[in-house]
């Protein structure tokens, strides 16, 4: 259904929505992949490794905690999901001593906030069942061991 | 540069001026003021607090850590960040307390929070009717 507005005080609101969305968007942390001036946006950067038994990769995800991200794992890729907090509650939780909530400037923004989601395609088949996950120090760990028919086969010669 | 300014970098650039290995990062970092004290939170992933070094000299406040290699298996198919070391200052000035400065690092993250002295932090004064 379509209103027609009357009176000349409406567009004045909308032009101060605009405002208040510009404000917030100059004021807000920046989203995790950026603002879109990084050619390499995704969030997080990925380094990927293969050895004969495993694919591992290791994803920097500084302030997250263990129930902040989310694995899951086909035959054919990995997905990384999550969330990381902004704000006075997202470094180390830490509140003023009297409860209250500080009178806060910002100076730099530059920790990027907000939800995260990344596929990484697996080179071949891996385990689902037996991959496994470390949170270390803002550095995440995944191991995925490949599938039997992934891994390496040696073949014995036989002498005639 | 008066002590409620905005603090500033002491170092330009991507890099650090004095980079000790070949791979020296500056981490992002949110500042915040909060009157009292200002806090620092630097995406730092990878240190250990053994390694994480926080020195406020001259007005200057510089935080620095030494990152141990991440030795993983196999040979690398996808290489998107590196792994080096973290160094970075900021330029507060005068008007904190040097030693007051905290500094906890969890998850990941270094938090440093420097406070003001008590004779330069912002405080409302009560208008009397006379």
């Amino acid at each position: 259904m379509t209103t027609f507005r009357t009176g000349f005080a409406l567009p004045m609101e909308d032009l101060r929505d605009e405002f208040d969305r510009l404000w917030t968007s100059l004021t807000a942390a920046p989203p995790l992949h950026g603002w879109g001036l990084r050619p390499d946006g995704a969030f997080p950067a990925v380094n990927v490794r293969e050895s004969g038994k495993a694919i591992t990769i290791e994803a920097e995800v500084p302030g997250l905690d263990t129930a902040d991200v989310d694995i899951s794992v086909t035959g054919e890729e990995l997905v990384l999901k999550g969330s990381r907090r902004g704000g006075c509650e997202a470094a180390n939780g830490r509140s003023p001593d009297d409860g209250t909530e500080p009178k806060v400037t910002w100076h730099r923004r530059e920790r990027g906030t907000g939800m995260f989601e990344r596929r990484i395609p697996m080179p071949v088949a891996v385990d689902a069942a037996r991959v496994e996950a470390r949170l270390v120090n803002g550095v995440l760990t995944v191991t995925c061991p490949k599938a039997p028919e992934a891994q390496p086969h040696r073949v014995e010669v036989r002498s005639a | 540069m008066t002590t409620n300014a905005m603090p500033q970098a002491a170092t330009a650039g991507p890099r650090a001026t004095e980079p000790t290995t070949p791979l020296t990062y500056q981490p992002n970092v949110d500042i915040r003021d909060e009157g009292a004290v200002v806090v620092f939170d630097a995406d730092m992933p990878g240190a250990t607090p053994a390694d994480i070094a926080v020195t406020f000299e001259d007005g200057v406040l510089s935080v620095r850590a030494t990152v141990p290699a991440r030795d993983l298996p196999g040979r690398a198919i996808r290489q998107e960040y590196g792994i080096g070391d973290y160094r970075r200052s900021f330029r507060l000035g005068e008007g904190f307390d040097a030693s007051q400065i905290t500094a906890d690092y969890a998850r990941g993250v270094l938090s440093v929070r420097v406070p003001r002295l008590a004779a330069v932090r912002p405080c409302k004064v009560e208008v009397r009717a006379v």
